[in-house]
């Protein structure tokens, strides 16, 4: 008996890994119609654990001090071995990451699976992603550049278009009125502590609901799925769909090359395009860049409160709108589950991202 | 649930109720932080050279230092001519350093105020010569341009030596032999200037090595600024030493930007072999 063999039998006497492996893998069933956009739920993890291990390998090097953190980014850039690739894929993967999250959210918006009984599971994605986003912004101030201490300045500088708590919010984020080493620490234990914990603990919360009330079923093609009513707890199996293993995990084991293969293709044919020259020069306090805008992914708010002349109106619209994409489901009581058989819905949702691209394209070039 | 977001949105939307005469003294205070977007930095002498009330002769003075080497390294109007930009009353006081316009025969001290090494060897030089004996000699804006008439106060480069500048006051052919001398200590600086520029671009940080460059360029130039070819003959080879480590250091930042590139495509190979092997192996299984 192999040695490989041996340690397989050690761990199935003790915890049965084959009947693990039977129930979760190969009797677990996915629905026939199930498609790429499915997937994209455990690329976010891929994307989420890259995001975590070259963190942890750039920790190793990075010192969270403003007299320091320049310079010890560019010695991660420049003298560690590979560390350039680890940063590269850090950056990068951190913008590719807010792109996963969001076509999720989308896809499961399109295909319906956030109505009942899948609500929860809803807003506890909604959350990661605005987690993501937070991420993000704690993580662009990092490297301390201009690029990035600019860009933080402006991002939290929105919050002081709240009255009387406004300037209250930016100073607590700043731990100041300008963004200064005392920022830089905050920012860093959000990032590396705060943050990852309060992620994986959704994420955990996420699959949690994933698992306790089954995939859904697309509402077109060839299955129509459950449309009985939920009135008690019932999971939703699919007894005539594909097997989880091998179909579905070659599938979502593809995408997670996809995700990896458009990482490397940023990094070897756009370089600079997170890192521009701006995100090589120090950051400097006293010398205002001619342009200073945000991260792309923040672009859409920053444009909509550029265009609307009374920040106050503008920020709570924006929390009015984040409120009404986290509670969507509770909203949505239609019985419809097909978009396509909503016009309404539809329209809405085709022209939410129509606005949404208009508004980063317009805050990119304004 | 919709009853519940309905109170939600009414609870958010109360304090707009509060709005009324609160606006714009909420819009001027968002604006006017420091940290709160793009900041305009106040001068005031630009402010009033601009303005339409300004002699057109001198209306045109911000746009050439906009056009200047000045301008580029962060140089403004007080770093010259003193005097307080951030006090329009108080800009031209002599109390708060207003200096103004040097006279012809001051233009050397005034600019040696910052260019203290190229002074001296400028006093030194047949040129500074000339100036201070007959007061007629070239002075520093006689070659390298001010902002006056439409010009601007251009880089230090090997082409400010030309036949029609120099045959202004006398012959070209020293300062073409001097030309001649410079040229290839000053195309391999040129070089090395376009390195960083294309290596800036592509990321890399390389403030040592500009500031090494910049130290060597200032100290070759203070030498010819002696207008001593001999001298210049003498001290080429030492500065194109000096350049050397320079130089090794661009090549071998491309040649690892190069390795790079290749490295991260042949993981997207990879990666994508890997994909295609997957997905060829993803079909729905046979019923």
């Amino acid at each position: 008996m192999g040695v490989g063999r041996k340690i397989r039998d050690w761990f199935e006497v003790r915890i049965g890994l084959d009947d693990f492996a039977n129930v979760q893998f190969r009797e677990f069933r996915v629905p026939r119609n199930v498609n790429v956009f499915h997937t994209l739920g455990l690329v976010t993890v891929v994307a989420y654990m890259i995001q975590v291990i070259t963190g942890i390998l750039l920790l190793v090097y990075y010192v969270p001090h403003p007299d320091f953190a320049f310079k010890s980014v560019q010695e991660i850039m420049n003298t560690v071995s590979f560390g350039w690739l680890l940063r590269q894929m850090h950056v990068v993967g951190s913008s590719l990451m807010v792109i996963v999250v969001f076509l999720h959210m989308a896809s499961v918006f399109f295909m319906g699976g956030y109505r009942k009984p899948r609500e929860m599971t809803w807003a506890v994605g909604g959350l990661m992603f605005l987690i993501t986003l937070v991420f993000c912004l704690s993580g662009y101030l990092l490297p301390w550049t201009q690029l990035s201490y600019w860009a933080t300045t402006v991002v939290t500088s929105i919050p002081t278009a709240f009255p009387f708590i406004g300037d209250f919010i930016s100073r607590v984020l700043r731990g100041g009125e300008y963004v200064t080493g005392i920022t830089l620490g905050r920012f860093f234990a959000l990032h590396v502590s705060i943050l990852p914990l309060i992620f994986l603990f959704l994420m955990v919360l996420h699959i949690f609901f994933v698992k306790r009330t089954g995939l859904s079923t697309p509402p077109f093609g060839v299955s129509s799925g459950q449309q009985n009513p939920w009135t008690a707890y019932r999971r939703e199996t699919h007894p005539d769909g594909y097997p989880f293993y091998p179909y579905f995990v070659r599938k979502e084991i593809f995408m997670g090359m996809l995700y990896l293969t458009v990482m490397f293709f940023f990094i070897t044919f756009f370089p600079t395009l997170f890192l521009p020259e701006e995100a090589n020069t120090p950051a400097d306090p006293l010398r205002t860049p001619s342009q200073i805008r945000p991260e792309w992914y923040f672009l859409a708010p920053y444009q909509m409160l550029k265009l609307i002349p009374n920040k106050f109106i503008g920020i709570t619209l924006q929390l009015i709108l984040v409120a009404v994409f986290l509670l969507w489901p509770f909203l949505d009581t239609k019985k419809e589950p097909n978009i396509l058989k909503r016009p309404v819905l539809k329209t809405v949702f085709f022209l939410a991202l129509i606005i949404l691209a208009v508004l980063t394209i317009w805050g990119n070039y304004r | 649930m919709r009853y519940l977001f309905l109170s939600l949105l009414m609870v958010l939307s109360l304090p707009l109720g509060s709005l009324a005469g609160y606006r714009e003294e909420f819009e001027r205070e968002f604006l006017s932080k420091p940290w709160a977007g793009e900041q305009m930095e106040e001068d005031a002498c630009i402010a009033c050279h601009v303005a339409e009330k300004m002699d057109p002769k001198f209306r045109n003075i911000p746009q050439s230092w906009k056009m200047s080497i000045h301008y580029q390294h962060n140089v403004s109007c007080h770093h010259c001519h003193g005097g307080d930009p951030k006090d329009a009353e108080m800009s031209m006081s002599r109390e708060r350093g207003f200096v103004g316009t040097p006279k012809y025969a001051e233009v050397p001290e005034f600019c040696g105020k910052c260019h203290v090494g190229i002074l001296k060897n400028y006093l030194e030089s047949g040129h500074g010569k000339a100036l201070k004996s007959t007061g007629k000699g070239p002075n520093c804006v006689t070659c390298h341009g001010s902002h006056k008439d439409e010009q601007y106060i251009k880089k230090a480069h090997i082409d400010i030596i030309n036949e029609r500048l120099c045959s202004k006051c006398h012959s070209y052919e020293r300062a073409k032999i001097m030309k001649q001398t410079l040229f290839l200590t000053e195309k391999k600086m040129g070089a090395l200037d376009e390195g960083f520029s294309r290596l800036k671009a592509e990321g890399v940080y390389i403030e040592e090595e500009e500031k090494a460059l910049f130290n060597i360029q200032a100290e070759f130039r203070t030498l010819f600024h002696t207008v001593d070819v001999s001298l210049v003959k003498e001290r080429t080879d030492e500065f194109v030493k000096k350049l050397e480590p320079i130089e090794m250091k661009v090549k071998n930042t491309f040649h690892e930007l190069r390795f790079r590139r290749n490295f991260s495509a042949f993981l997207m190979l990879l990666f994508a072999g890997m994909g295609i092997v997957v997905f060829v192996l993803s079909r729905p299984p046979r019923e």
